[in-house]
Protein backbone atom coordinates (compact mmCIF):
# COMPACT_ATOMS: atom_id res chain seq x y z
CA UNK A 1 0.00 0.00 0.00
CA UNK A 2 1.14 3.41 -0.43
CA UNK A 3 2.08 6.05 1.75
CA UNK A 4 0.01 8.56 0.33
CA UNK A 5 -1.63 8.21 -3.09
CA UNK A 6 -3.63 10.96 -5.00
CA UNK A 7 -5.82 10.25 -7.80
CA UNK A 8 -7.72 12.74 -10.60
CA UNK A 9 -7.22 15.36 -7.99
CA UNK A 10 -8.93 18.96 -8.99
CA UNK A 11 -8.86 21.90 -7.28
CA UNK A 12 -10.70 25.24 -8.39
CA UNK A 13 -11.39 28.62 -6.96
CA UNK A 14 -14.30 29.82 -8.82
CA UNK A 15 -13.07 29.99 -12.31
CA UNK A 16 -9.37 29.45 -11.34
CA UNK A 17 -8.21 26.13 -11.72
CA UNK A 18 -5.36 25.73 -9.46
CA UNK A 19 -4.93 21.60 -9.38
CA UNK A 20 -5.89 20.00 -12.84
CA UNK A 21 -6.52 16.57 -12.60
CA UNK A 22 -3.27 15.19 -10.69
CA UNK A 23 -2.36 11.56 -9.92
CA UNK A 24 0.27 10.95 -7.97
CA UNK A 25 1.58 7.66 -5.54
CA UNK A 26 4.40 8.01 -2.95
CA UNK A 27 5.48 4.75 -1.29
CA UNK A 28 6.24 4.58 2.24
CA UNK A 29 9.76 5.35 3.06
CA UNK A 30 10.17 7.89 -0.11
CA UNK A 31 11.87 11.01 -0.12
CA UNK A 32 9.73 12.69 -2.16
CA UNK A 33 9.97 16.82 -3.81
CA UNK A 34 7.49 18.39 -5.27
CA UNK A 35 8.74 22.00 -7.15
CA UNK A 36 7.46 24.12 -9.06
CA UNK A 37 7.36 27.91 -9.82
CA UNK A 38 5.03 30.27 -7.69
CA UNK A 39 1.87 29.62 -8.63
CA UNK A 40 2.33 26.21 -9.42
CA UNK A 41 -0.22 24.83 -6.94
CA UNK A 42 2.35 23.37 -4.54
CA UNK A 43 0.75 24.58 -1.09
CA UNK A 44 -2.58 24.19 -2.10
CA UNK A 45 -1.86 20.27 -3.02
CA UNK A 46 -0.44 20.32 0.49
CA UNK A 47 -3.74 22.14 1.99
CA UNK A 48 -5.85 19.41 0.21
CA UNK A 49 -3.66 16.34 1.36
CA UNK A 50 -3.71 17.50 5.10
CA UNK A 51 -7.27 18.68 5.14
CA UNK A 52 -7.39 21.96 4.86
CA UNK A 53 -9.29 22.56 1.70
CA UNK A 54 -11.72 20.20 -0.05
CA UNK A 55 -11.06 19.40 -3.28
CA UNK A 56 -13.24 20.07 -6.14
CA UNK A 57 -13.11 16.56 -7.38
CA UNK A 58 -10.54 13.30 -7.14
CA UNK A 59 -9.45 11.28 -4.13
CA UNK A 60 -6.52 11.85 -1.14
CA UNK A 61 -5.52 8.73 0.79
CA UNK A 62 -3.22 8.00 3.39
CA UNK A 63 -2.42 4.67 4.03
CA UNK A 64 -5.49 3.80 1.75
CA UNK A 65 -7.67 5.98 4.19
CA UNK A 66 -9.37 8.81 2.56
CA UNK A 67 -8.90 11.94 3.92
CA UNK A 68 -11.64 13.79 5.69
CA UNK A 69 -11.75 17.29 4.56
CA UNK A 70 -12.20 20.36 7.21
CA UNK A 71 -10.25 17.92 9.91
CA UNK A 72 -6.62 18.46 9.71
CA UNK A 73 -6.49 17.35 12.93
CA UNK A 74 -7.76 13.77 12.25
CA UNK A 75 -5.23 13.74 9.17
CA UNK A 76 -2.52 14.55 12.00
CA UNK A 77 -4.04 11.76 14.07
CA UNK A 78 -4.05 9.55 10.85
CA UNK A 79 0.16 9.55 10.45
CA UNK A 80 0.40 12.49 8.42
CA UNK A 81 2.17 15.68 9.79
CA UNK A 82 3.36 18.98 8.29
CA UNK A 83 5.23 22.17 8.71
CA UNK A 84 3.98 25.26 7.29
CA UNK A 85 6.21 27.69 4.62
CA UNK A 86 5.64 30.71 7.27
CA UNK A 87 6.15 29.91 11.01
CA UNK A 88 3.32 28.36 13.33
CA UNK A 89 4.38 28.27 16.30
CA UNK A 90 3.08 29.43 19.65
CA UNK A 91 5.46 32.58 19.99
CA UNK A 92 4.68 33.35 23.52
CA UNK A 93 5.68 30.37 25.09
CA UNK A 94 9.01 28.26 25.80
CA UNK A 95 10.08 25.63 23.02
CA UNK A 96 9.26 23.36 25.58
CA UNK A 97 5.97 24.21 26.01
CA UNK A 98 5.47 24.01 21.94
CA UNK A 99 6.69 20.62 21.52
CA UNK A 100 4.88 19.19 25.24
CA UNK A 101 1.24 20.25 23.43
CA UNK A 102 2.42 19.16 20.40
CA UNK A 103 3.43 15.59 21.80
CA UNK A 104 0.27 16.09 24.16
CA UNK A 105 -1.61 15.85 21.22
CA UNK A 106 -1.96 11.64 20.59
CA UNK A 107 -1.56 10.98 24.20
CA UNK A 108 -4.54 10.26 26.22
CA UNK A 109 -4.00 13.14 28.53
CA UNK A 110 -5.02 15.39 26.06
CA UNK A 111 -8.16 16.17 27.46
CA UNK A 112 -7.41 15.95 30.98
CA UNK A 113 -9.36 18.87 32.77
CA UNK A 114 -7.45 18.65 36.59
CA UNK A 115 -4.44 17.20 36.61
CA UNK A 116 -1.47 19.19 36.30
CA UNK A 117 0.20 19.38 32.71
CA UNK A 118 3.03 18.47 34.04
CA UNK A 119 2.30 15.33 35.80
CA UNK A 120 2.71 13.41 32.76
CA UNK A 121 6.50 13.06 32.39
CA UNK A 122 6.44 10.24 29.43
CA UNK A 123 5.39 13.52 27.31
CA UNK A 124 7.96 15.87 28.50
CA UNK A 125 10.82 13.19 27.84
CA UNK A 126 9.16 12.70 24.21
CA UNK A 127 9.05 16.62 23.86
CA UNK A 128 12.63 16.66 24.85
CA UNK A 129 13.60 13.91 22.97
CA UNK A 130 12.28 15.54 19.69
CA UNK A 131 14.30 18.93 20.78
CA UNK A 132 17.32 17.00 20.88
CA UNK A 133 16.97 15.58 17.67
CA UNK A 134 16.52 18.46 16.12
CA UNK A 135 18.96 20.50 17.77
CA UNK A 136 17.12 22.68 20.12
CA UNK A 137 17.64 20.94 23.65
CA UNK A 138 19.66 24.08 24.65
CA UNK A 139 17.21 26.54 24.29
CA UNK A 140 14.29 24.12 25.87
CA UNK A 141 12.94 27.53 28.15
CA UNK A 142 13.18 30.22 25.86
CA UNK A 143 10.70 31.70 24.69
CA UNK A 144 10.02 30.94 21.07
CA UNK A 145 9.98 35.05 20.73
CA UNK A 146 14.18 34.92 21.40
CA UNK A 147 14.76 32.17 18.82
CA UNK A 148 16.93 32.72 15.70
CA UNK A 149 14.80 32.54 12.03
CA UNK A 150 17.09 29.31 11.43
CA UNK A 151 16.13 27.93 15.06
CA UNK A 152 12.49 29.12 14.83
CA UNK A 153 12.60 26.89 10.92
CA UNK A 154 13.87 24.05 13.13
CA UNK A 155 10.90 24.07 15.80
CA UNK A 156 8.58 23.76 12.71
CA UNK A 157 10.48 20.86 11.66
CA UNK A 158 10.16 19.32 15.42
CA UNK A 159 6.36 20.47 15.96
CA UNK A 160 5.25 18.06 12.87
CA UNK A 161 7.59 15.23 14.78
CA UNK A 162 6.04 15.18 17.78
CA UNK A 163 2.75 13.68 16.37
CA UNK A 164 5.30 10.56 15.33
CA UNK A 165 4.12 10.95 11.95
CA UNK A 166 4.84 7.77 9.24
CA UNK A 167 4.54 10.63 6.54
CA UNK A 168 6.31 14.27 7.07
CA UNK A 169 4.74 17.24 5.00
CA UNK A 170 7.27 20.03 4.83
CA UNK A 171 6.39 23.36 2.76
CA UNK A 172 9.71 25.38 2.06
CA UNK A 173 11.53 24.26 5.47
CA UNK A 174 14.43 25.99 4.68
CA UNK A 175 12.88 29.23 2.96
CA UNK A 176 14.46 32.36 4.57
CA UNK A 177 17.39 30.80 6.01
CA UNK A 178 21.33 31.54 5.91
CA UNK A 179 23.40 29.04 4.16
CA UNK A 180 24.73 27.93 7.32
CA UNK A 181 21.08 27.36 8.40
CA UNK A 182 20.14 26.03 5.57
CA UNK A 183 23.33 23.07 5.86
CA UNK A 184 22.60 22.06 9.41
CA UNK A 185 18.42 21.98 8.63
CA UNK A 186 19.52 19.63 5.46
CA UNK A 187 21.75 17.32 8.14
CA UNK A 188 18.77 17.27 10.69
CA UNK A 189 15.97 16.47 8.04
CA UNK A 190 18.41 13.63 6.71
CA UNK A 191 19.24 12.07 9.71
CA UNK A 192 15.17 11.47 10.28
CA UNK A 193 14.20 7.30 10.15
CA UNK A 194 14.87 6.19 6.67
CA UNK A 195 11.04 4.12 7.23
CA UNK A 196 9.79 8.06 7.48
CA UNK A 197 7.86 9.53 3.76
CA UNK A 198 9.05 12.99 3.17
CA UNK A 199 7.01 15.05 1.24
CA UNK A 200 9.14 18.63 0.00
CA UNK A 201 7.92 21.46 -1.31
CA UNK A 202 11.35 23.54 -1.94
CA UNK A 203 12.50 26.29 -4.28
CA UNK A 204 16.40 25.61 -3.23
CA UNK A 205 17.05 23.73 -5.54
CA UNK A 206 20.51 22.20 -3.52
CA UNK A 207 18.24 21.39 -0.95
CA UNK A 208 16.13 19.55 -3.27
CA UNK A 209 18.63 17.27 -4.14
CA UNK A 210 20.47 16.69 -0.86
CA UNK A 211 17.39 15.34 0.29
CA UNK A 212 14.92 13.70 -1.90
CA UNK A 213 15.14 10.90 -4.10
CA UNK A 214 12.25 11.50 -6.26
CA UNK A 215 11.22 14.78 -7.72
CA UNK A 216 7.76 15.86 -8.84
CA UNK A 217 7.67 19.11 -11.13
CA UNK A 218 3.69 20.93 -11.10
CA UNK A 219 3.52 24.00 -13.50
CA UNK A 220 0.14 25.99 -13.26
CA UNK A 221 -1.37 23.07 -11.03
CA UNK A 222 -0.49 20.24 -13.95
CA UNK A 223 1.75 17.76 -13.03
CA UNK A 224 4.90 17.89 -15.51
CA UNK A 225 6.98 15.06 -14.80
CA UNK A 226 8.39 12.45 -11.66
CA UNK A 227 11.34 11.13 -11.73
CA UNK A 228 14.80 11.23 -10.22
CA UNK A 229 17.25 13.74 -10.01
CA UNK A 230 18.50 13.32 -13.98
CA UNK A 231 14.96 12.57 -15.29
CA UNK A 232 13.90 15.38 -14.03
CA UNK A 233 17.11 17.73 -14.83
CA UNK A 234 16.91 16.04 -18.63
CA UNK A 235 12.98 16.49 -19.14
CA UNK A 236 12.52 19.45 -22.10
CA UNK A 237 9.45 21.14 -20.60
CA UNK A 238 10.89 20.80 -16.68
CA UNK A 239 14.43 22.94 -18.21
CA UNK A 240 12.04 25.15 -20.24
CA UNK A 241 9.47 25.85 -17.35
CA UNK A 242 10.98 25.89 -14.46
CA UNK A 243 14.71 24.89 -13.65
CA UNK A 244 16.40 26.27 -16.55
CA UNK A 245 20.07 25.25 -18.17
CA UNK A 246 22.31 25.79 -15.33
CA UNK A 247 20.76 22.38 -13.73
CA UNK A 248 20.57 20.70 -17.10
CA UNK B 1 15.73 36.57 33.69
CA UNK B 2 17.71 35.36 30.72
CA UNK B 3 20.89 34.31 33.46
CA UNK B 4 18.30 32.54 35.06
CA UNK B 5 17.42 30.17 32.50
CA UNK B 6 18.15 26.45 33.04
CA UNK B 7 19.37 25.03 29.39
CA UNK B 8 18.67 21.43 29.66
CA UNK B 9 20.46 19.27 27.32
CA UNK B 10 19.70 16.17 28.42
CA UNK B 11 16.17 14.77 28.19
CA UNK B 12 15.48 13.48 31.56
CA UNK B 13 12.29 13.56 32.83
CA UNK B 14 13.08 15.47 36.08
CA UNK B 15 15.20 18.17 35.11
CA UNK B 16 12.81 19.41 31.97
CA UNK B 17 10.15 19.79 34.06
CA UNK B 18 12.48 22.46 35.82
CA UNK B 19 11.40 25.57 35.13
CA UNK B 20 13.48 28.85 35.48
CA UNK B 21 13.84 29.64 38.82
CA UNK B 22 12.14 32.49 39.98
CA UNK B 23 13.63 34.92 42.85
CA UNK B 24 9.74 36.44 42.87
CA UNK B 25 8.44 33.16 44.40
CA UNK B 26 8.65 34.40 48.29
CA UNK B 27 7.26 37.74 47.17
CA UNK B 28 4.08 35.93 45.62
CA UNK B 29 3.75 33.60 48.49
CA UNK B 30 3.94 36.07 50.66
CA UNK B 31 1.67 38.31 49.19
CA UNK B 32 -0.69 35.43 48.23
CA UNK B 33 -0.89 34.97 52.20
CA UNK B 34 -1.48 38.46 53.24
CA UNK B 35 -4.41 38.76 50.92
CA UNK B 36 -5.76 35.71 52.67
CA UNK B 37 -5.27 37.20 56.24
CA UNK B 38 -6.79 40.16 55.06
CA UNK B 39 -9.60 38.26 53.36
CA UNK B 40 -10.48 36.56 56.56
CA UNK B 41 -9.94 39.38 59.07
CA UNK B 42 -11.73 42.26 56.91
CA UNK B 43 -15.55 41.52 58.93
CA UNK B 44 -13.38 41.72 61.76
CA UNK B 45 -12.03 45.25 61.56
CA UNK B 46 -13.78 46.18 58.20
CA UNK B 47 -16.98 48.75 58.17
CA UNK B 48 -20.27 47.06 56.94
CA UNK B 49 -19.44 49.72 53.83
CA UNK B 50 -16.41 48.27 53.01
CA UNK B 51 -17.46 44.44 53.61
CA UNK B 52 -20.34 44.95 51.24
CA UNK B 53 -17.69 46.54 48.54
CA UNK B 54 -15.39 43.22 48.84
CA UNK B 55 -18.78 41.51 48.43
CA UNK B 56 -18.94 43.14 44.95
CA UNK B 57 -15.52 43.12 44.16
CA UNK B 58 -15.42 38.90 44.82
CA UNK B 59 -18.77 38.92 43.15
CA UNK B 60 -17.45 41.06 39.62
CA UNK B 61 -14.05 38.95 40.07
CA UNK B 62 -15.52 35.82 39.30
CA UNK B 63 -17.63 37.36 36.07
CA UNK B 64 -14.45 39.14 34.91
CA UNK B 65 -12.50 35.04 35.95
CA UNK B 66 -15.12 33.66 33.84
CA UNK B 67 -14.80 36.36 30.90
CA UNK B 68 -10.79 35.37 31.12
CA UNK B 69 -10.69 32.10 30.37
CA UNK B 70 -12.16 32.93 26.74
CA UNK B 71 -10.05 36.77 26.38
CA UNK B 72 -7.11 35.64 28.18
CA UNK B 73 -6.67 32.05 28.19
CA UNK B 74 -8.10 31.14 24.95
CA UNK B 75 -8.28 34.17 22.74
CA UNK B 76 -11.64 34.77 22.57
CA UNK B 77 -13.12 38.33 22.94
CA UNK B 78 -16.57 37.77 23.96
CA UNK B 79 -19.49 40.52 24.75
CA UNK B 80 -21.82 38.00 25.47
CA UNK B 81 -20.86 36.91 28.88
CA UNK B 82 -23.37 38.50 30.81
CA UNK B 83 -25.85 36.84 29.17
CA UNK B 84 -24.31 33.35 31.46
CA UNK B 85 -24.48 35.89 34.44
CA UNK B 86 -28.04 36.46 33.99
CA UNK B 87 -29.43 33.25 32.83
CA UNK B 88 -27.40 32.00 36.58
CA UNK B 89 -29.71 34.72 38.50
CA UNK B 90 -32.80 33.57 35.97
CA UNK B 91 -31.65 29.98 37.02
CA UNK B 92 -31.73 30.26 40.70
CA UNK B 93 -34.72 32.48 40.79
CA UNK B 94 -37.23 30.63 38.85
CA UNK B 95 -35.87 27.38 40.68
CA UNK B 96 -35.83 28.83 44.86
CA UNK B 97 -38.36 31.97 44.37
CA UNK B 98 -41.04 30.77 41.64
CA UNK B 99 -41.04 27.01 42.46
CA UNK B 100 -39.97 27.39 45.58
CA UNK B 101 -37.27 24.55 45.29
CA UNK B 102 -34.40 24.27 48.25
CA UNK B 103 -31.08 25.58 47.12
CA UNK B 104 -28.91 22.29 47.23
CA UNK B 105 -31.44 21.57 44.34
CA UNK B 106 -31.62 25.05 42.11
CA UNK B 107 -27.86 25.77 42.46
CA UNK B 108 -26.83 22.84 40.37
CA UNK B 109 -29.95 22.59 38.29
CA UNK B 110 -28.99 26.07 36.59
CA UNK B 111 -25.69 25.23 36.41
CA UNK B 112 -26.54 22.62 34.07
CA UNK B 113 -29.11 24.25 32.34
CA UNK B 114 -26.47 27.31 31.53
CA UNK B 115 -23.96 24.60 30.48
CA UNK B 116 -26.53 23.12 28.23
CA UNK B 117 -27.53 26.37 26.84
CA UNK B 118 -23.73 27.59 26.31
CA UNK B 119 -23.20 24.55 24.60
CA UNK B 120 -25.72 25.11 21.99
CA UNK B 121 -24.48 28.54 21.79
CA UNK B 122 -20.90 27.94 21.59
CA UNK B 123 -21.13 25.37 18.72
CA UNK B 124 -22.80 27.90 16.92
CA UNK B 125 -20.59 31.31 17.88
CA UNK B 126 -17.38 29.27 18.16
CA UNK B 127 -17.27 28.59 14.16
CA UNK B 128 -16.46 32.60 14.19
CA UNK B 129 -13.55 34.16 15.49
CA UNK B 130 -12.02 37.59 15.69
CA UNK B 131 -14.42 40.21 15.56
CA UNK B 132 -17.42 37.85 14.23
CA UNK B 133 -17.25 36.18 17.70
CA UNK B 134 -17.22 39.63 19.21
CA UNK B 135 -20.81 40.34 17.07
CA UNK B 136 -22.44 36.96 17.43
CA UNK B 137 -21.64 36.74 21.04
CA UNK B 138 -23.15 39.99 21.49
CA UNK B 139 -26.39 39.60 19.09
CA UNK B 140 -27.16 35.85 21.28
CA UNK B 141 -26.92 38.27 24.57
CA UNK B 142 -29.03 40.51 23.02
CA UNK B 143 -31.59 37.68 22.35
CA UNK B 144 -31.68 36.73 26.04
CA UNK B 145 -32.12 40.04 26.77
CA UNK B 146 -35.29 40.94 24.83
CA UNK B 147 -36.94 37.31 25.83
CA UNK B 148 -36.09 38.43 29.94
CA UNK B 149 -37.90 41.60 29.27
CA UNK B 150 -40.72 40.05 27.68
CA UNK B 151 -41.37 36.64 29.11
CA UNK B 152 -43.96 36.46 31.55
CA UNK B 153 -41.74 33.82 33.23
CA UNK B 154 -38.48 36.22 34.19
CA UNK B 155 -41.61 38.78 35.18
CA UNK B 156 -40.66 41.14 32.29
CA UNK B 157 -38.75 44.24 32.99
CA UNK B 158 -39.66 44.29 36.62
CA UNK B 159 -37.47 41.48 37.29
CA UNK B 160 -37.82 38.67 40.04
CA UNK B 161 -36.88 39.45 43.50
CA UNK B 162 -37.23 37.13 46.93
CA UNK B 163 -34.11 35.43 45.60
CA UNK B 164 -32.86 33.30 49.02
CA UNK B 165 -29.39 33.03 50.34
CA UNK B 166 -28.35 29.83 51.78
CA UNK B 167 -29.96 28.99 55.14
CA UNK B 168 -27.25 28.52 57.84
CA UNK B 169 -29.86 28.66 60.63
CA UNK B 170 -28.86 25.14 61.70
CA UNK B 171 -25.17 26.79 62.18
CA UNK B 172 -26.77 29.77 64.47
CA UNK B 173 -25.81 32.13 61.86
CA UNK B 174 -27.81 34.26 59.04
CA UNK B 175 -26.67 35.15 55.73
CA UNK B 176 -27.95 38.36 56.15
CA UNK B 177 -25.82 39.57 57.96
CA UNK B 178 -23.44 40.76 55.68
CA UNK B 179 -20.12 39.08 57.23
CA UNK B 180 -21.70 36.25 56.95
CA UNK B 181 -23.00 36.53 53.39
CA UNK B 182 -19.23 37.81 52.69
CA UNK B 183 -17.74 34.84 54.11
CA UNK B 184 -20.02 32.69 51.58
CA UNK B 185 -18.91 34.63 49.10
CA UNK B 186 -15.58 33.93 49.36
CA UNK B 187 -15.41 30.56 49.97
CA UNK B 188 -17.32 29.65 46.76
CA UNK B 189 -14.86 32.69 44.79
CA UNK B 190 -11.93 30.70 46.68
CA UNK B 191 -13.04 27.28 44.78
CA UNK B 192 -14.47 28.04 41.88
CA UNK B 193 -10.88 30.41 41.59
CA UNK B 194 -9.00 26.74 42.71
CA UNK B 195 -10.70 25.07 39.95
CA UNK B 196 -10.21 27.37 37.50
CA UNK B 197 -6.77 27.79 37.84
CA UNK B 198 -6.38 23.90 38.09
CA UNK B 199 -8.30 23.29 34.60
CA UNK B 200 -5.56 26.67 33.31
CA UNK B 201 -2.38 24.63 34.21
CA UNK B 202 -4.32 21.22 32.81
CA UNK B 203 -3.37 19.55 29.59
CA UNK B 204 -6.53 21.36 28.56
CA UNK B 205 -5.78 24.58 29.72
CA UNK B 206 -2.17 24.68 27.64
CA UNK B 207 -4.04 23.23 24.06
CA UNK B 208 -6.53 26.71 25.32
CA UNK B 209 -3.33 29.05 25.22
CA UNK B 210 -2.00 26.96 21.97
CA UNK B 211 -5.30 28.44 20.48
CA UNK B 212 -5.15 31.71 22.01
CA UNK B 213 -1.54 31.62 20.19
CA UNK B 214 -2.11 29.54 16.65
CA UNK B 215 -5.27 28.09 15.89
CA UNK B 216 -4.04 26.79 12.41
CA UNK B 217 -0.77 25.62 14.12
CA UNK B 218 -3.38 23.94 16.98
CA UNK B 219 -5.37 22.29 14.84
CA UNK B 220 -2.39 20.90 12.58
CA UNK B 221 -0.74 19.66 15.90
CA UNK B 222 -3.73 17.15 16.02
CA UNK B 223 -6.54 18.85 18.26
CA UNK B 224 -10.17 19.20 17.27
CA UNK B 225 -9.93 22.88 17.81
CA UNK B 226 -13.65 23.47 17.92
CA UNK B 227 -14.32 21.00 20.39
CA UNK B 228 -11.97 22.73 22.74
CA UNK B 229 -13.62 26.14 21.93
CA UNK B 230 -16.89 24.68 22.97
CA UNK B 231 -15.58 23.81 26.13
CA UNK B 232 -13.57 26.89 27.12
CA UNK B 233 -17.01 28.68 26.31
CA UNK B 234 -18.99 26.33 28.55
CA UNK B 235 -16.43 26.57 31.21
CA UNK B 236 -16.58 29.99 31.00
CA UNK B 237 -20.27 30.52 31.09
CA UNK B 238 -20.36 28.50 34.04
CA UNK B 239 -18.11 30.33 35.56
CA UNK B 240 -20.09 33.65 34.96
CA UNK B 241 -23.43 31.56 35.71
CA UNK B 242 -21.58 31.08 39.66
CA UNK B 243 -20.79 35.30 39.86
CA UNK B 244 -24.92 35.94 38.21
CA UNK B 245 -26.22 33.06 41.58
CA UNK B 246 -24.09 35.11 43.73
CA UNK B 247 -25.24 38.46 42.14
CA UNK B 248 -28.43 37.92 42.75
CA UNK B 249 -28.30 36.03 46.28
CA UNK B 250 -26.08 39.60 46.90
CA UNK B 251 -28.81 41.99 45.88
CA UNK B 252 -32.11 39.19 46.74
CA UNK B 253 -33.20 40.25 43.11
CA UNK B 254 -32.84 39.31 39.46
CA UNK B 255 -33.75 41.97 36.63
CA UNK B 256 -32.60 42.19 32.70
CA UNK B 257 -30.31 44.39 33.26
CA UNK B 258 -27.82 41.85 34.48
CA UNK B 259 -27.77 40.45 31.14
CA UNK B 260 -27.29 43.91 29.39
CA UNK B 261 -24.16 44.14 27.02
CA UNK B 262 -22.12 46.99 28.76
CA UNK B 263 -22.21 44.77 31.64
CA UNK B 264 -20.30 42.18 29.64
CA UNK B 265 -18.38 45.31 28.55
CA UNK B 266 -17.90 46.30 31.92
CA UNK B 267 -16.45 42.24 32.14
CA UNK B 268 -13.97 42.90 29.09
CA UNK B 269 -12.63 45.80 30.83
CA UNK B 270 -12.06 44.67 34.40
CA UNK B 271 -10.02 42.01 32.15
CA UNK B 272 -7.69 44.24 30.45
CA UNK B 273 -6.99 46.49 33.51
CA UNK B 274 -6.48 44.02 35.47
CA UNK B 275 -4.02 41.59 33.04
CA UNK B 276 -5.65 38.95 30.73
CA UNK B 277 -3.85 35.48 30.74
CA UNK B 278 -3.18 35.72 34.41
CA UNK B 279 -4.53 33.72 37.13
CA UNK B 280 -5.70 36.83 39.19
CA UNK B 281 -5.40 39.54 36.62
CA UNK B 282 -9.38 39.75 36.82
CA UNK B 283 -10.11 39.71 40.50
CA UNK B 284 -7.40 43.01 40.77
CA UNK B 285 -9.08 44.37 37.59
CA UNK B 286 -12.77 44.01 39.37
CA UNK B 287 -10.85 45.49 42.25
CA UNK B 288 -9.71 48.60 40.09
CA UNK B 289 -12.82 48.94 38.80
CA UNK B 290 -15.35 48.98 41.46
CA UNK B 291 -13.09 51.19 43.73
CA UNK B 292 -11.78 53.90 40.85
CA UNK B 293 -15.85 53.90 40.33
CA UNK B 294 -17.14 54.30 43.86
CA UNK B 295 -13.99 57.47 44.71
CA UNK B 296 -14.69 59.16 41.69
CA UNK B 297 -18.45 59.10 42.23
CA UNK B 298 -17.87 60.65 45.67
CA UNK B 299 -16.04 63.12 43.98
CA UNK B 300 -18.02 64.27 41.13
CA UNK B 301 -21.06 64.01 39.67
CA UNK B 302 -19.14 63.64 35.78
CA UNK B 303 -17.22 60.99 37.76
CA UNK B 304 -17.22 58.53 33.88
CA UNK B 305 -15.48 61.27 31.81
CA UNK B 306 -12.62 60.82 34.48
CA UNK B 307 -12.88 57.04 34.84
CA UNK B 308 -13.06 57.14 30.90
CA UNK B 309 -9.45 58.87 31.28
CA UNK B 310 -8.51 56.48 33.50
CA UNK B 311 -8.76 53.63 31.70
CA UNK B 312 -7.16 54.85 28.82
CA UNK B 313 -4.07 55.73 31.08
CA UNK B 314 -4.14 52.14 32.18
CA UNK B 315 -4.40 50.31 28.82
CA UNK B 316 -1.75 52.67 26.74
CA UNK B 317 0.93 52.40 29.26
CA UNK B 318 0.50 48.63 31.15
CA UNK B 319 -0.39 46.59 27.91
CA UNK B 320 -0.07 43.98 30.37
CA UNK B 321 -2.86 45.34 32.67
CA UNK B 322 -1.86 45.95 36.33
CA UNK B 323 -1.04 42.42 37.28
CA UNK B 324 1.21 42.15 34.12
CA UNK B 325 3.02 45.75 35.23
CA UNK B 326 3.44 44.49 38.51
CA UNK B 327 4.96 41.23 37.20
CA UNK B 328 7.55 43.11 35.26
CA UNK B 329 8.11 45.05 38.10
CA UNK B 330 9.56 42.26 39.84
CA UNK B 331 11.16 40.79 37.11
CA UNK B 332 8.56 37.41 36.71
CA UNK B 333 8.09 35.51 33.91
CA UNK B 334 4.75 35.20 32.44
Amino acid sequence: MSALEIRNLRKAFGGLEVIANLSLTIPFGQRHAVIGPNGAGKTTLFNLVTGWLSPSSGDIRIDGVPVGCGRPDRVARNGLSRSFQKNMLLENLTVLENLRIACQALHRSRRSLFRARTAFGEIIAKAGSVAERMNLSDCLHRSVKELSYGQKRQLEVAIALCAEPRILLMDEPAAGTSPQERGRLVSLINALPRDLTIVLVEHDMDVVFAICDVITVLSYGKLLVTGTREQVQNHPAVIEAYLGRHHA
Amino acid sequence: MRSEVVCVKDPIPGQLETRPALKVRPFVIATGVAATILALALPFFGATFAITLATEIMISGLFASGINLLVGTTGLVSLGQAMFLGLGGYGIGIGSSLLEAPLWLSIPCSLVAVAIVAAAIGAICTRTRGVEFLLITLAFSQMFYGAAIKLRLTNGSDGMSGIPRPDLSALGLSCDDPAIFYYYVLAVTAITLLVLWRIVESPFGSVLASIRENERRTAAMGYAVGHYKIGAFVLAAMLCAVAGILQSQYTYFINPDSMSWQLSGEGVLMVIVGGANAALGPMIGAAIFILVKQGLSMVTTEYLMFFGIFFMLVVAFFRGGVFGAVRSLIGARP
